[in-house]
Formats: C-alpha cells, structure tokens, sequence
C-alpha cells in the first residue's frame, strides 16, 4: 500500500467532527465529494488532511455546492467505490434533491450529517431540522449522541450500507457543536481492525466494469415506478434492522461497546420515559437518576436508528410505562412533532396505557438545561398521578415569552 | 419485459444492456452482440412510420451519407456497402432520402404500405438539371 | 494511451459498431442522436456517459429498455456534468489503489446535456467541472429551447425566437434576448479545449471529439441541433436545417485551444444569408412581417459582426 498507517493512542481526545474524519481514514474511502458548510467541515478537512500526508490514498474533489457535492458521490459511488462525504442543514437542504436520487439508484454513500438549524433565520448551532428533512429520503439514518459514537457509528453506516442484501446509503448524525466540536475521551480502533471491520468495498452494477455496461438513473412513469419505489421500501423495512444488528453484534465483540436500534437508560422499572436524541439523551440520562432520588420512577429512550424507524423496538421499549415526553428539536410547523407522530403510531392498537404529551425545544442551539428535564419530569409523574395528561399535547420549552402550547 | 411485480426485478432501476461479457463493444457489430431484452435495439418503433424509405441499391454509390447521417441507427452498412434499412428502427423521417446525392436517388419514401418490389421497378429516371 | 481511432473519410467512418441504439423515443429526423452518433462513433475507447434530464435522457432510457451499450448515468437536470465527474474521479482512485476491474481499458467520460440543461440550470454544475479540471467532456445538444417541456425559452434561444414563454404575438416579437456566448465563457476558464460543432460537417466533429478526447483536462463542446418540433420544421430537412445554420455563420464552426487560441474550422464556399436560415424555420415566420423586417436586417448585422470577431480572433493568435 501506498500510503502510512497511524498509530492511535487507545484513547484519544477528538470531537465529533475529527472522530468521524479519523474513521472515513480508517474505512479507507475512495472519493470524498464535498463542499464546507459549518459545523460540518472540519469532517471533509480532515480527510483532506489525511490525504495531503499520505495517511489515505483517494481522490478528494472539493465542488462547488453542497448540491454538486451528492452528485459527484452519485457518479462516484455508481462508478464502483467507497464513497463518503458531510454536510449539515443549509447544505444538506440544497442536497435533498440528490439524496433521493442516490438511494433510488441504490448507492451505499455514507452522509455524516453534524445537525445544524435551517434558515430563515439564519443559525449556525445545532438542532435537528435538517435530520428531520431527510427524514422520508429514502437513507438509512443513524444518531450519535457523543464523538465516541460519531466514530464508531461511521464503521457501522459503512458496513450496513454496502451489504448486497442491502445497498442503501447512509446518514450519520450528530449534534452540530455539542458534538462535533467537543472534545472528549475516544476509545479508537487500530487502522487494520478498522479496516476489518468494514472490509473491502465490493462492487456491485459498476459503471466501471466495461464488460457489464449499465444504465443507471432511468425514467419510470405509471407503470413502474410505484414498483420501485415498493421495493425500496420493502427493503428499508425488512432488510436493513436485522443487517443493522448484526453489525452491532459483531462491533460489541470487536470493541466491547454495545449499541442497540433504540437505546434505553434506567427503563427496567420506569413509569415515565423521556424519548429523545443526540446530546439530549446524555442530559435526560443524569436527570432521570435525580428524579429517582426524588422518587419518581424516571428512564430515558434514545433513537440510535432514525431511518427507518424502529416500531417495534420502540412499542417494546415503551409497553410498560405509564407516561412518555417525546422531545422534538426540530420546529414542526404546524403539525405535532415527528417524535410525537412516530411514538404515537407505534404504540396505537397496543395494550399501552401509557399517555403521550410532546415537546419541542432546543432549536437553534438553544440549551435544553436539567432545570427544563426536572420539570418535565415532574409533569409527566403528574400526569400519571391523574391518570390523565393534564398539560397541552405540544408544548415549547425553553422559549422567551409567554406559555406556547397546542393542541 | 413483461410487467413484474416490484420483487422481480434488480434494485436501483439499474439495467444491462448485454448479457455475460461486453467484450470489443465499441468493434462487435449489431448481428454479433448479445442484448438483453432491455436494450431497446430489441424493440421496434416500426408502427411511428407513415412513410418508409425504400433502398434501390442499383443507384447507391456507398457514400455513406445515409449512414452518418441517420438519426436512428436504421441504416445498415456492412464493409463500407450500404446494404438495406433496419425496419424495426426507422422511424420514417426521411432524412437519409434529403441526404442521398445520386441522381436518381438511390433511396425514396413511399407509403408504409408499399410494395417494395413494385416501387423499385418503378423507379424514376435520372432528373435533368436545369440550365 | 490508446490508439486513436483511424477515421480518413465516411467509409471508413461507416466501419464503426454504434454504440447508442435506435427504438429510442427521440422525435424522427432529432438531430441530437445524430450528434450523438457522431460522438461516439468517434472512439473505440470504452465510455462512461451521462445525461442531463431532457430530451436525450428521457427518450434513452425509458424503464425496462435503455438505448445505450456503454455505461451510462442520468442523476438530475442539473448535474449530468458533475455525475461523471464524479466517475472520473473513482476511476483516478482505483487507478492509484489498483483497483480497477479491467486496467488496460482507457475509458473516456462524457456529459451530455441540452442548452438549457447546460446553459441555464447545469451551469454552475459545468462551471466546477471545467475549473477543477477533470477529465470529461461535456457535449451540449444545443436546440436553444426547452424541447423536454414543450418549448419555453432557455438563454440559447436567440432573439426574435418564438418560444412558449416568450411567444409572438399580436404586440411582441417573441424572445427579446440574445445567445449567451457559452464557448467563450467556457473558454475563459483556461480549459484545453472548447469547441463548437455541427453534425452535418461530421469529419470536423470526429477531429474536435477527437482531439478533445486526446487532451488531458476538461473539454466543452457546444454542437448545433436543429429541433424539428421547436424550430418547426420537416423532419427530413435537419440536415439541410444544419447545412443553413453552418453555411449563414450563425453558427459558425470554430475550437479555442488552452481558452485563448482560437481557430476558425468551417468556411463556407457560399455563404448564405441569415434571412434564408430564419425563412426556413416556423420559429421566426412572424419575423418576415413588415414590422418586423428590421430584425432580420440586425441578425444579419450581428452574424457578420460575430464572424469578423472569430476571424480578428483567429488572426491575432493570441
């Protein structure tokens, strides 16, 4: 090979952002295809980085817009390679159109999303509008709720999204800033374990296979393209979580580091769950042990899986709880929030009793403090007090001015 | 293709023009490939045509005009001769009859219905030019 | 490298296996599977293609029959340019990384897109492509006007036009614009090669694909493609529709080398007037009002103007 392994240090200490470009080096990626937009950038520098000393051999084409920047991981991944790129919000908004047609043709790119706020007005920090964007694209979608996750889950999205069964690409999600630059403690893979783990790319419908010339990205009308789009869907829903697992599986014994589809903290016992994602489940975690020491029974749900979702997991995460805040950062709009929704319709024709009220906080980087969980918590050992939800289904939290709810 | 079901066909829309190898593509001509039943050189566009161009090879010098400059890949030269028309492909625009430059023209449209045998047998003498 | 492709004249142009297929859904007697032809007859190397969306793209490729024997990629309206590019790049990596599946092969990438694919939506898509110096070439089929969705106008379609959103009418002349000047912007980005092409002149379009195939870096070719729907003619006549656009200088025959060198490659014997080119297409018949008659008289005067630039051009070598 022509290029130099790193040595890592067991634990290293990297944000989110350089987590992720140290995995896209490991995975050894072919062609990044990018375009800066902050908080994601330093993801795509640091692969340029890598690059420029010889640490990684590949071609990195650095586009003109965040919208060239999936068209050229398109023509890339379909040429037959492994291909990666970032973006975050107003980038990944001017990508959407792209990101459709990357999963219609069935292209294993992986997208590292550092989530960020959509304009207007204008907002650098982190929320999670643009992972809700993307949302019914097609992609799988993955959440990292810490720089240790934001490495490891690129090595999962890899893996998943390249299996033959599957061929289907890949968002990687993490909180802009919170996450992406805040360094903490990373436990790291040594480059062939890295690389082992996700393997060698294996190419499949290549454009660059001359003696199998393909057309990829054709037109369907009425009478094929309901048939493609079902079978997308089929496969979204049937193939990809047993794929997903199995991932998991192996990277816990690899590594020793446990991850499942939906993620649940102190939930054994619980009557009242928050269910959240990103850094928020980090901050619910350390609350819900408080409210225990205030007796309130209090357990904590993470989405590790966005895309597609996890019903089942998450009606069995939820069967025994008597009350559940889903917490939505991301402004919906006129509408209860996508959280709110999904939770809704898993646990509808359950034997659940559980009473669901809805929350929408954090936008813009808007800090969602222990104050605002403490009293949250406290309304929902209410509500199971009463046996009813005595609060508006949608609540804004955090917000300057007067009460806002609905519904 | 007949009109499978959504689990019935490759993932991604993808489709193959050649089954097995490609091999010298760009050097194998029509009659020597291997097409798969979604090339569209496997499908006819015979029933667009009102009109058909009919070949009458005793005037054709081989120029080759025809052949460039077909839109439809319908006229079939083999060792640099002119040797007929791909029915299947021509769409009856008629171009290759505007670019014939013999005198008469070695290639006429007629009526879709036409015999061939019968039109050439009646074929036009050579036109004086006027002075 | 590989050997370039031995073309002396049309018979042996004639030799050649085509790559595209005919029962493709493009209007009888489009001169944009002409062009294409022409394209890719002009090299034996194995291709990697895209098209834009358009007319090319959705009569090519019509699920469950594609018309193309090479590999080939539409991604969006915009982006045809960049998908192989993108191609371009993975072919470099695997290349480097010893990858490849068949690494004597000497692929050529090229972008095929309509004018407004190219020139209006696509064209910061192209823009990048060109100043990051890929190696692809980017083949315009230039009928100056929207003809994938009916006929509305594009920055291609010149003046006195009549298009669906700039239509003629009792108080208008139809388009009020003129031509954006695609070669030379496409120039000015320093690239080796731009040059524009006719299928009619075949010979001079096999020499510029090429040459622009030859050449390491980004190639922008802007070719002339009568449109027998838009423009409104027999389609029997786009060759002599072609014949018209080259021979009145309207589209005059030309490549820039390195962005600055320009040379003119078609001088017609007998030049036509441009009054004949615009007479012979239903796009213009109001011109030929009265009223109107004065514009006729400025295309004229432009065409001259433009062509009395290329030779300035040509003649100052610089």
């Amino acid at each position: 090979m022509a290029f130099d392994k790193m040595e890592l240090r067991d634990i290293e200490v990297w944000d989110g952002n350089f987590a992720a470009a140290q995995a896209l080096r490991q995975c050894q990626i072919d062609v990044v295809s990018a375009y800066p937009i902050t908080p994601s950038t330093p993801i795509v520098e640091g692969y340029a980085k890598f690059l420029a000393d010889g640490y990684v051999e590949g071609e990195f084409v650095m586009v003109e817009s965040e919208h060239a920047a999936m068209s050229g991981c398109i023509g890339a991944s379909a040429a037959g390679g492994r291909v990666a790129t970032a973006t975050s919000s107003q980038g990944f908004a001017l990508m959407v159109e792209t990101l459709y047609q990357a999963s219609g043709m069935r292209l294993p790119i992986v997208l590292n999303v550092v989530n960020r706020a959509l304009a207007a007005p204008l907002n650098v920090n982190g929320d999670h509008s643009d992972m809700y964007l993307g949302r019914d694209s097609g992609w799988i979608q993955l959440d990292a709720y810490s720089p240790q996750e934001a490495y490891d889950l690129n090595f999962i999205a890899f893996r998943v999204a390249e299996d033959h069964d599957v061929r289907l690409p890949c968002m990687v999600h993490q909180d802009g800033f919170m996450t992406s630059h805040t360094a903490q403690g990373v436990h790291t893979m040594d480059d062939d374990t890295a690389y082992g783990f996700v393997g060698d790319f294996k190419p499949m419908n290549d454009m660059l296979d001359f003696e199998h010339p393909v057309t990829h990205g054709v037109q369907t009308e009425e009478d094929w393209h309901f048939e493609h789009k079902a079978r997308q869907h089929n496969d979204l829903m049937t193939k990809v979580m047993p794929k997903i697992q199995a991932a998991f599986d192996d990277f816990e014994k690899l590594t020793g580091r446990k991850y499942n589809i939906v993620e649940k903290y102190d939930m054994d016992d619980a009557d009242v769950a928050v269910v959240c994602m990103g850094t928020s489940v980090e901050t619910a975690r350390e609350v819900a042990l408080e409210m225990r020491e205030k007796g309130i029974k209090a357990g904590v749900v993470g989405l590790r899986v966005v895309r597609p979702f996890p019903f089942f997991e998450i009606q069995e995460a939820l069967k025994d709880v008597k009350a559940i805040a889903a917490l939505d950062r991301s402004s919906p709009n006129g509408a209860p929030g996508m959280l709110f929704n999904e939770i809704a319709g898993a646990l509808f024709n359950t034997d659940t009793k559980a009473l669901l009220s809805g929350y929408v906080y954090g936008l813009g980087g808007r800090d969602l403090t222990k104050k605002h969980l403490t009293d949250l918590y406290t309304e929902l050992q209410a509500n199971v007090d009463a046996g009813k939800v005595l609060t508006p289904l949608q609540q804004f939290i955090g917000v300057r001015g007067p009460k806002l709810a609905f519904l | 293709m007949a009109n499978t079901g959504w689990d019935e066909f490759e993932i991604g829309a993808m489709l193959r023009t050649f089954e097995g190898e490609a091999g010298n593509i760009a050097q194998t001509l029509q009659e020597d490939r291997n097409y798969t039943e979604n090339s569209s050189f496997r499908a006819s566009v015979a029933d667009w045509r009102i009109e058909k161009p009919v070949f009458n090879k005793d005037y054709c010098i081989d120029c080759q005009f025809c052949w460039v400059y077909c839109p439809d890949i319908s006229i079939i030269s083999r060792d640099k001769k002119m040797i007929g028309i791909d029915m299947d492909h021509c769409k009856g625009c008629g171009i290759c009859v505007e670019v014939c430059p013999t005198n008469p023209k070695s290639l006429l449209m007629f009526p879709e219905q036409a015999d061939e045998e019968s039109v050439i047998a009646q074929w036009p003498s050579k036109e004086e030019k006027e002075k | 490298m590989s050997e370039m492709k031995k073309i002396k004249n049309l018979k042996e142009f004639s030799t050649s296996a085509d790559r595209f297929e005919g029962a493709n859904l493009l209007c009888p007697g489009c001169a944009h599977s002409i062009i294409v032809r022409e394209v890719l007859n002009a090299t034996n190397d194995d291709l990697v293609l895209s098209a834009s969306t358009g007319c090319l793209e959705v009569c090519t490729a019509v699920y469950p029959y594609t018309s193309w024997d090479a590999s080939w990629i539409h991604i969006g309206f915009e982006n045809g340019s960049t998908a192989v590019a993108g191609a371009e790049a993975m072919y470099k990596a695997l290349k480097t990384k010893g990858r490849l599946k068949q690494p004597d092969r000497n692929p050529k990438f090229v972008s095929f897109a309509g004018d407004g694919a190219s020139y209006d939506i696509g064209f910061q898509w192209i823009s990048g492509c060109m100043e990051r110096g890929h190696n692809i070439m980017h083949v315009v089929l230039d009928n100056e006007v929207y003809a994938n969705t009916g006929g509305q106008r594009s920055s291609s379609t010149p003046i006195g036009s009549s298009a669906t959103t700039s239509p003629a009418g009792r108080v208008s002349y139809g388009e009020k614009k003129n031509k954006k000047d695609m070669v030379a912007i496409m120039a000015s980005h320093g690239i080796p090669y731009s040059a524009q092409v006719a299928p009619n002149k075949w010979k001079d379009m096999v020499k510029k694909i090429q040459h622009g195939m030859e050449v390491d870096g980004p190639v922008f070719i802007n070719a002339v493609s009568p449109c027998t729907t838009e423009w409104k003619f027999d389609p029997k006549d786009t060759m002599l529709l072609t014949d018209l656009a080259t021979d009145s200088l309207v589209f005059p025959l030309y490549e820039i080398i390195d962005g600055h060198e320009l040379n003119i490659t078609y001088r017609p014997k007998n030049v036509v007037p441009v009054e004949e080119y615009l007479a012979a297409q239903g796009r213009f018949k109001h011109l030929f009002k009265d009223e109107y008659k004065y514009l006729i008289k400025e295309w004229q005067e432009r065409v001259d103007a433009n062509w009395a630039y290329l030779n300035r051009r040509e003649e100052a070598r610089v």
